[in-house]
């Protein structure tokens, strides 16, 4: 689900994090969906773009094939050939899908039962203007993924506006709490994440996983979002993997993120004919550009 | 001085065609799309009783805005010739029918976000691809129309939203159940989805 993952903020032009669900749906509903805000986490997905033409179970798409042929061109409902044919080949492999169907179930029910109730009353009692300072402040000390990665990609010049977003932030910005780099002095930065990096580099995506809670996500961008969580500062407020200080940050950001997108994942199932396909190759697509670009 | 003027609005003249041809895939995807936001903002239009009248109107612009036949048939891609006319028709129905559905559920939660078309790029003889950015309160999310050219009017057949294309999206669902059953299978699906809605 992609919520569990979406975090990134793509409020800039550059990178954006997986988001897809929303993503997907949003497409089509044309139109506006906040997908993106803030929070930009460290998410599992964050990591790597898919590239897939992997193998998988899917079944062909080319242009041609032999029931091409034929039929008045003029008739609208005559057969496709050519252009309208074509398969976009954007696949991924999925040779763990019971696993990842289960995961996915599982994420689906968590958060239907536990995310969204609990988002649901956040909204209700923190006012939207302070969520938003709690978006900055996440998407600010998240800077160090940004400028790393930026840099990795041989885009110094990217990194270099990302440190001095992180530094106006920090000081003029009070610690991350206002979006004071762009909205002061215009200063835009690009998102960047080390699954990205990876497949800059010429990694491959390898195959589709859903991990439980954090979704959608494949053997690259398992590796991009641990390293992006090294670099990230919240992570080492305790000294252990799992303390309520770390587990609380991560949580808050999720909730915080969350509030801001209530219902895209419901927009997205309903949308979808089958929901798990849905979002496997939202996903598959999304990561594809991120390293594309 | 004349001779200065005449050259003018002989210059303008020669421009005005271009200027307006170059315009129109962008300027024919903004006027319903526009005419989509004007909907969600009338204030005339709030709350439940108004609910419905939105719902009508927002689905008359997505007719106008959208090509469904032209967006089933790359949606099935060759999968498409494997559906007799009758199918075919009644695939373009049902799959016409969730897209609407899905877009007036979506849509009518929107009031605030600002919609700027920024360009089009040919993406080929008849079809050219028209850029925009949604922008909320926090964030921007680019969003490019395709758009084909049919009997002179431009019209939408896909929709990509941060680099995810709709019809890949649905293609790749469709190719799922289409690989090891008939269309009427995937017709059936469509149809239970459908009435269920």
């Amino acid at each position: 689900m992609s919520r569990w993952n979406a975090g990134r903020d793509r409020r800039r032009s550059g990178a954006r994090g997986l988001t897809l669900g929303p993503v997907v749906l949003a497409a089509f509903f044309l139109c506006l969906s906040p997908l993106h805000t803030w929070a930009d986490g460290p998410d599992p997905d964050t990591g790597t773009e898919v590239n897939a033409p992997a193998a998988g179970k899917q079944v062909e798409e080319t242009g041609s094939s032999p029931a091409a042929t034929a039929e008045k061109p003029s008739d609208q409902y005559g057969d496709v050939t050519g252009q309208e044919a074509e398969g976009v080949g954007t696949r991924i492999a999925d040779p763990i899908e019971p696993w990842n169907r289960a995961m996915y179930h599982v994420n689906d029910k968590l958060y239907f039962w536990l995310l969204k109730p609990t988002t649901k009353a956040y909204k209700y009692a923190v006012p939207e203007g302070f969520r938003g300072l709690i978006g900055n402040f996440y998407q600010n000390i998240k800077a160090p993924v940004r400028i790393v990665n930026n840099f990795l990609q041989g885009k110094p010049h990217y990194a270099a506006l990302e440190l001095a977003r992180f530094l106006v932030n920090s000081t003029v910005g009070v610690g991350g709490l206002r979006e004071c780099a762009t909205q002061c002095f215009g200063i835009t930065g690009r998102e960047a994440d080390f699954g990205q990096t990876l497949g800059k580099y010429g990694v491959g995506t390898g195959f589709y996983i859903v991990w439980p809670l954090l979704g959608p996500s494949s053997p690259r961008d398992t590796v991009g979002w641990a390293a992006d969580l090294a670099l990230t500062p919240t992570f080492y407020v305790s000294s252990q993997w799992f303390s309520p200080e770390t587990v609380g940050l991560y949580a808050l950001d999720k909730v915080n993120y969350t509030s801001f997108h209530l219902g895209d994942y419901e927009a997205l199932k309903a949308a979808a004919i089958d929901p798990y396909v849905a979002m496997r190759d939202a996903y598959v697509q999304y990561r594809k550009k991120a390293v594309e670009q | 001085m004349k001779k200065w003027l005449a050259g003018m609005v002989l210059a303008l003249l020669a421009t005005l065609p271009l200027i307006a041809f170059a315009g129109v895939p962008l300027d024919t995807v903004k006027t319903n799309v526009d005419s989509v936001l004007e909907v969600l903002r009338d204030p005339k239009l709030q709350g439940e009783a108004g609910k419905k009248v939105k719902a009508q109107r927002i689905e008359a612009a997505a007719e106008k805005l959208f090509d469904f036949v032209e967006l089933s048939k790359r949606t099935l891609g060759v999968n498409w010739n494997k559906f007799t006319p009758e199918q075919r028709k009644e695939f373009v129905r049902l799959f016409e029918s969730i897209l609407k559905n899905a877009y007036v559920d979506r849509i009518t939660a929107y009031t605030d976000e600002q919609v700027s078309f920024t360009k089009e790029i040919p993406l080929s003889g008849d079809t050219v691809e028209v850029r925009s950015v949604v922008i909320g309160k926090n964030n921007q999310v680019p969003i490019e129309y395709r758009v084909i050219k049919e009997s002179n009017q431009w019209k939408v057949y896909d929709v990509v939203i941060e680099g995810v294309s709709l019809i890949e999206n649905y293609r790749s669902q469709f190719r799922e159940i289409l690989g090891n059953n008939p269309p009427e299978t995937l017709l059936d699906t469509l149809r239970k989805k459908v009435g269920a809605g």
